[in-house]
């Protein structure tokens, strides 16, 4: 049986139903098409279905030029399901209700049906696109994934995927290889298939409830004990107290190696995130003299083991999404430490001061190893991950899971944009000119996000004459005045109004835009906050952005 | 697993010498590329910068670099059988498959030409592929002028009009790119297309021009400049909106570009 519970066969399904659905919202675009020729298409993957569509793609991407199939898309894609050029009837209609309805017209019981359904779960449809209804395949896809996502029950999987996709999936696919000219969406048609078949198959065994992970209590000196078992092993990291670099300024709280629980800080956020960790600083990627570059090495053969809150382990996901994924290519850099991490999710005693972390859907985390509540008479463990398990064989049994903050003191207000029109009128919004006088550009909100990526690079020389040398790189921060200036000189963002939209635009909506989830980059851990000389909070910012929008959309209207 | 960040050392073969600023610097490959693909090439002593292919040949390719500020000054102590390091090629070039059998209207200014001079050869060399070509090109003064026989040649197949900001010269007209672009006939074609590189606030002005003049906002390209340290969609330098130049760019659509803003 497969581990239906296991968090990367959650991650690859929900993944599955998105990569379907954004194959049927619009045609297939340039950044698409290469994202799919870069995808490495499984030989073997034991569905044959499915299979049979991986084939089928990967034979089409293979036989034709970028440019080609780009047209040849586009023209089947308007073909097939709009039915541009054809006779009536003669497409495969991606609408539930012309499949079910004897009228075979759109938006018909089966519409209605799953409106209600979508506002049971309280949601509603958005989008731009005339031709996209609630019935849509791509919507229906989409929720497909919100339930695999919010880990809605296996039952309430089972019934949206029979009732409604298999109620008529098979009949379009098999219009879409009917009706298409190419040999592209005959394949999506069988992956679509093949994979539904096997989500129904995965439901019906999964029915039975995993169990649960077990958890233990034990002692704080216990827990000691077994971080001193994994240090042979494992670098342990944590929030704690360090000595600031400046003597006269109070400690800092950073991630640093521990030796026992106690040392963990919980009662304020960390001042730098956990980042340092396993993106650093500063690293070295190659070394070069005349004839050639030598990539650099990890000299440290230990794994590590990361006790994080749950905003910095859905911090993790955005970095892995800019390092592993954007432009469909791996940072190996990046890689090599992220690979060695276990996370321990660090249960929230309460929410802090900054924090607005459920505004953003950052304050549930289930991708960890292990989970610890660090309590006042002894410390609770779940074990989620059996390669840590061993050292807790023998110790008392508890019920422990963990628990998650479900309110903050403040919240985030996200704006809304909806199209093109209103993210220019986000863009050019006065209020942004209000920063052009009390940001000083010093990059510091940027320095502790865990979120933040950018970086520079640098050649050193080992001295004036010798070609030996490394190149470096080292973390950047949009919101430096210099960040965008080019060899010759010249910026395309001038002022600290426009480097702070850019920021805060691309932390609530550009990100979420690009990577085509409902997830934002900024989590709401709220250090840039603490962070800030001039004490501008990102929250008040997002709000005050949220509300001048609204402003000017009115105001446009 | 594929290290993306790792520069391979390339042969330089040559190193021409185009205006007092600009060398172009021939380089051993031989790897398909697209036109106006560009590299990240290693500037000794400093680090790395977004280069586009100037010129193509059987086993090289070429790349004008303007010596300006710091950045680009280290390179020029290399001379032939030196080694440049160098990754790519990256971005995406301009749809040339889909400008052929069409009119073709280039607007360039400056180095904005080095991009564009793969595609200018490509019609040189197959005069036959386009309905016509109309190249408008501007420099700041005589000194700056790249290209020269290529300009001449170019002259000679194509309708041209070479201008200088702020002189005349033989063979140069006086005023910038913008002002000449009333002479472009767009009512006359049947289809054609528009490729635009130079500075932002002239590709602007650029784009505004020919559409003040009847072509569609679709027609258009333009291919942006913006500073990159790794040219694979990881350092951020080059995001614009949710757009990376560096991987959905250079070139855009201007139905997409007139929506980006900085
Ligand atoms: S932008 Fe601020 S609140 Fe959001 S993740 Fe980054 S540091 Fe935390
Ligand atoms: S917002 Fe604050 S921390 Fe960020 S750059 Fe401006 S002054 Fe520095
Ligand atoms: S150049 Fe680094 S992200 Fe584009």
């Amino acid at each position: 049986m497969t581990a239906i519970n296991d968090v990367a066969v959650q991650q690859n399904r929900q993944q599955f139903y998105l990569f379907l659905a954004r194959l049927y919202e619009h045609e297939v675009s340039p950044a698409l098409l290469r994202q799919l020729r870069q995808l490495t298409y499984p030989t073997a993957c034991g569905e044959v279905t499915l299979q049979a569509g991986y084939d089928q793609i990967h034979t089409f991407l293979t036989a034709n030029s970028h440019v080609d199939a780009i047209d040849d898309l586009a023209v089947d894609y308007a073909k097939v399901f709009l039915a541009a050029g054809e006779p009536k009837g003669k497409a495969a209609f991606p609408y539930e209700s012309v499949y079910t309805s004897k009228q075979k017209l759109i938006m018909q019981e089966a519409w209605e049906q799953v409106q209600a359904e979508y506002a049971a779960a309280g949601l509603a449809l958005v989008t731009e696109q005339t031709d996209i209804k609630e019935d849509h395949i791509a919507v229906e896809l989409k929720f497909m994934a919100h339930l695999v996502r919010t880990e809605a029950s296996l039952a309430q999987q089972q019934i949206f995927l029979h009732r409604h996709l298999l109620n008529w999936v098979p009949q379009f696919c098999q219009d879409i290889a009917r009706y298409s000219r190419t040999t592209f969406y005959p394949g999506v048609a069988k992956l679509t298939l093949g994979f539904l078949q096997m989500e129904a198959k995965l439901l019906v065994t999964a029915d039975a409830p995993a169990p649960k992970p077990p958890s233990y209590a034990l002692s704080y000196a216990a827990m000691d004990q077994i971080i001193s078992q994994w240090q042979e092993h494992y670098h342990v990291y944590a929030p704690k107290l360090m000595a600031s670099r400046n003597p006269d300024q109070p400690e800092l709280v950073r991630f640093g190696e521990i030796n026992s629980v106690k040392e963990i800080v919980t009662d304020r956020q960390s001042d730098f995130s956990a980042k340092e960790i396993y993106y650093p600083i500063m690293q070295t990627l190659f070394y070069f003299n005349q004839n050639g570059c030598q990539e650099s090495q990890l000299t440290d053969d230990k794994d590590i083991i990361l006790f994080l809150h749950p905003c910095d382990i859905n911090a993790l996901k955005r970095t892995d999404n800019i390092f592993l994924k954007n432009g469909g290519n791996e940072d190996i850099y990046y890689k090599r430490l992220r690979d060695k991490l276990k996370i321990v999710l660090l249960e929230c005693e309460q929410s802090l001061p900054n924090c607005f972390c459920v505004s953003m859907h950052t304050n549930v985390s289930h991708n960890y190893s292990l989970a610890v509540r660090l309590g006042t008479d002894g410390v609770q463990v779940q074990v989620q991950d059996p390669s840590l398990a061993a050292a807790f064989s023998g110790m008392q049994p508890s019920q422990f899971t963990p628990k998650f903050v479900t309110a903050n003191k403040q919240k985030a207000v996200l704006p809304e944009i909806n199209n093109t029109a209103e993210l220019k009128l986000a863009g050019h919004l006065d209020y942004w000119h209000k920063f052009d006088n009390n940001c000083i550009g010093c990059g510091g909100c940027n320095t502790v996000c865990p979120t933040c990526t950018c970086f520079d690079t640098t050649d050193v020389r080992y001295n004036e004459t010798s070609p030996d040398g490394e190149r470096r790189r080292v973390w950047s921060s949009c919101m430096l005045d210099s960040f965008t200036r080019t060899a010759g000189g010249r910026c395309v963002r001038k002022t600290p109004g426009a480097n702070m939209r850019f920021k805060v635009l691309h932390k609530v909506y550009d990100y979420r835009q690009r990577f085509g989830g409902s997830e934002n980059m900024c989590v709401g851990c709220g250090r840039c906050i603490a962070r800030c000389p001039q004490d501008i909070s990102v929250l008040d910012t997002i709000n005050e952005f949220h509300d001048a929008l609204e402003k000017a959309k009115s105001e446009v209207q | 697993m594929e290290n993306i960040m790792l520069p391979q050392a390339h042969k330089i073969l040559k190193v021409l010498r185009e205006t007092q600023a600009e060398y172009t610097f021939r380089v051993a490959y031989d790897r398909p590329t697209a036109y106006n693909q560009f590299f990240q090439l290693s500037i000794p002593k400093i680090g790395e910068a977004p280069i586009s292919i100037s010129g193509r040949g059987v086993g090289y390719l070429e790349f004008t670099i303007r010596k300006t500020g710091r950045l680009t000054n280290g390179i020029f102590g290399l001379g032939p059988n030196d080694t440049l390091f160098m990754r790519g090629p990256y971005g995406n070039s301009f749809p040339v498959a889909d400008f052929e059998g069409k009119d073709l209207v280039v607007i360039c200014g400056g180095t904005g030409m080095a991009p564009l001079k793969t595609i200018l050869n490509h019609f040189y060399d197959h005069p036959a592929i386009a309905r016509s070509v109309h190249l408008i090109t501007g420099f700041k003064d005589v000194n700056a002028v790249l290209f020269s026989d290529e300009l001449a040649k170019f002259a000679q197949k194509f309708h041209t009009i070479y201008c200088l900001d702020n002189m005349e010269a033989p063979g140069f007209h006086q005023g910038f790119v913008t002002q000449y672009i009333k002479e472009i006939p767009f009512a006359d074609f049947a289809d054609y297309n528009v490729a635009i590189v130079g500075p932002p606030v002239m590709m602007g002005l650029a784009a505004q021009e020919c559409l003040a003049n009847g072509a569609q906002e679709d027609k258009i390209w333009v291919s942006f400049e913006r500073r990159m340290s790794c040219g694979v969609g990881k350092c951020g330098h080059c995001k614009i909106n949710g757009t990376y130049v560096c991987l959905d760019g250079p070139v855009f659509n201007y139905t997409k570009a007139k929506n980006l803003f900085d």
